[in-house]
């Protein structure tokens, strides 16, 4: 059995399992409302509430802060692995960015940057950042001595080195930080939508407790989870086709 | 020439305590000599050859390689294949080569003429983990020759080969060597091995690792089966196993 079709059995089981308890003990609906009525009110807010755009509108700032944290992280890892120095330099003050609960931070980006797409995306960007950060650490950092060795008896120059030694080594590592910061970015975003937004999914979100809407809430965690899986894949596909060597392995 | 005059090296042990791999040897290689070296496991062949390779600095000595006008005159066939895992066979063979700015078309040449001399056709696609170990290292010997380095350094290049293949690339190895004239420094486990291949053989001892005999193999040339038959081959074998004790 081939792995899309059993991702599809297990998910049928699942609303299997959520429609007969819906049915069997008679969960009232504003607790939790049956798979069909997310359904029908997610088509509803289809056609009456831009649920579209809403989505988009998350969609966009998750992969604008994903690209511009997985870029700014990857480059300061690099840099870092050079120059040892700089990195304890600024080790104490990204520690210090990093282990500060990212919710808690989402209320000063809104005061600074308003209410548009503006603080979403740095606050994406910052969870992207530290695991892209660290991958890139790791693998500019620990290229086996074999390699280096390699590299200086075939006389290649320094950025010779870096790009076709240190760089494709550094892949693997760089891969597995986005990896995780797949499943942050998109909690980011969220998070930084419900805290003061007037659009995205993170705002319907809001606005669907506000007036106990339970079926949009749940219909836009489905969207959101669906989101965040895709994302995921798509990361995996990446380094599927960028590492063949470790794949298959 | 290589020329290593008092060559000493000390390396840090796990505690910190000094290691003398290597007390101070001296040793003249002439240009175009095969010479092979033979040892117990950590008497410091490899720490030699890193350091007439410049990948290691000695603690104490002179080193003097007299290699003219090459930009790149050390080919070194490492203890393992060190291949990069993102290139296929072919691109691995030829990558001293790209780097080295040899036009594309040459360099393919290059590359599957040493595949052919390796036996590895039908591999030139195959990434590095698609290859068995013995496969590997000989996709690393032939990258080691693409840039036809007038000094060839080799540390256990056969040690993973089964024994016919292990024949075969010792005999090609000879071709080549009366080909090109190379200077080759090799490192072998095996008596045999260098008693065949060479014209001088330095057999080591270890903790602390020195050289502890040096002979000339007079045998003549070229080798071949006539070799393994000659009562000399096998005295030869025998006083290196004497001297392994
Ligand atoms: N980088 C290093 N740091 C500390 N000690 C080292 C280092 N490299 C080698 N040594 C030590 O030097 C000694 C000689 O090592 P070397 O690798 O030259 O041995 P070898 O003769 O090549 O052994 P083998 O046949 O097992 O390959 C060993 O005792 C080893 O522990
Ligand atoms: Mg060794």
């Amino acid at each position: 059995m081939n792995a899309p079709i059993r991702a599809l059995l297990s998910l049928a089981g699942f609303v299997l399992l959520w429609w007969g308890a819906v049915w069997g003990f008679s969960i009232p609906a504003f607790l939790l409302p049956s798979p069909g009525a997310v359904i029908d009110r997610l088509v509803f807010l289809a056609i009456n509430a831009e649920l579209w755009r809403h989505t988009t509108t998350t969609l966009g700032q998750i992969l604008g802060g994903f690209v511009i944290g997985a870029l700014l992280g990857i480059g300061t890892g690099a840099a870092f692995a050079r120059l040892p120095r700089l990195e304890r330099l600024f080790t104490p003050v990204i520690l210090l960015v990093q282990t500060a609960p990212k919710i808690a931070i989402a209320p000063l980006l809104i005061l600074w940057l308003g209410l548009g797409p503006g603080p979403k995306i740095v606050l994406v960007a910052i969870v992207t950042f530290f695991p892209a950060m660290t991958g890139a650490l790791t693998g500019f950092r620990y290229i086996a001595k074999a390699y280096r060795d390699l590299a200086q008896i075939v006389g290649l120059t320094t950025w010779q080195r870096l790009t076709r030694i240190d760089l494709p080594f550094a892949v693997p590592p760089i891969v597995a930080g986005l990896r995780v910061a797949t499943t942050q970015a998109v909690t980011a975003a969220v998070v930084a939508e419900m805290m003061g937004a007037n659009r995205g999914l993170g705002y319907l979100l809001t606005a669907g407790q506000e007036s106990s809407d339970s079926p949009a809430v749940i219909g836009v965690i489905v969207i959101l989870s669906l989101t965040g899986w895709g994302f995921y894949e798509l990361v995996r596909f990446a380094e599927a086709k960028l590492i063949p060597w470790r794949s298959k392995a | 020439m290589i020329t290593i005059e008092a060559v000493s090296k000390r390396f840090a042990g796990p505690k910190g305590e000094p290691v003398d791999a290597l007390t101070p040897v001296d040793l003249t290689i002439p240009a175009g000599q095969f010479l092979s070296i033979v040892g117990p496991s950590g008497c410091g062949k490899s720490t030699l050859l890193r350091i007439i390779a410049g990948l290691e600095t000695p603690s104490d000595g002179k080193l003097t390689i007299a290699a003219t006008g090459v930009a790149r005159p050390i080919g070194f066939v490492f203890q393992e294949p060190v291949l990069l895992p993102w290139l296929s066979t072919l691109a691995n063979i030829r990558f001293p080569l790209d780097t080295g700015g040899v036009p594309r078309a040459e360099a393919d040449a290059t590359a599957h003429r040493l595949i052919k001399m390796v036996g590895l056709q039908g591999f030139e696609d195959a990434l590095p983990h698609q290859l068995s170990g013995g496969m590997r290292q000989r996709a690393a010997i032939a990258r080691a020759l693409s840039y036809d380095p007038p000094i060839l350094l080799m540390d256990e290049p056969f040690g993973a080969l089964d024994l016919l293949t292990r024949d075969r690339m010792n005999d090609e190895l000879l071709q080549i060597w009366r080909a090109t004239k190379k200077t080759i420094v090799f490192v072998t486990h095996s008596v045999e091995e260098a008693a065949y291949l060479s014209d001088r053989v330095v057999v080591m001892s270890a903790r602390p690792g020195r050289v502890r005999a040096i002979h000339d193999v007079d045998l003549p040339h070229p080798r071949g089966e006539a070799t393994k038959l000659d009562p000399r081959f096998h005295q030869f074998m025998a006083t290196f196993r004497r001297e392994l004790k």
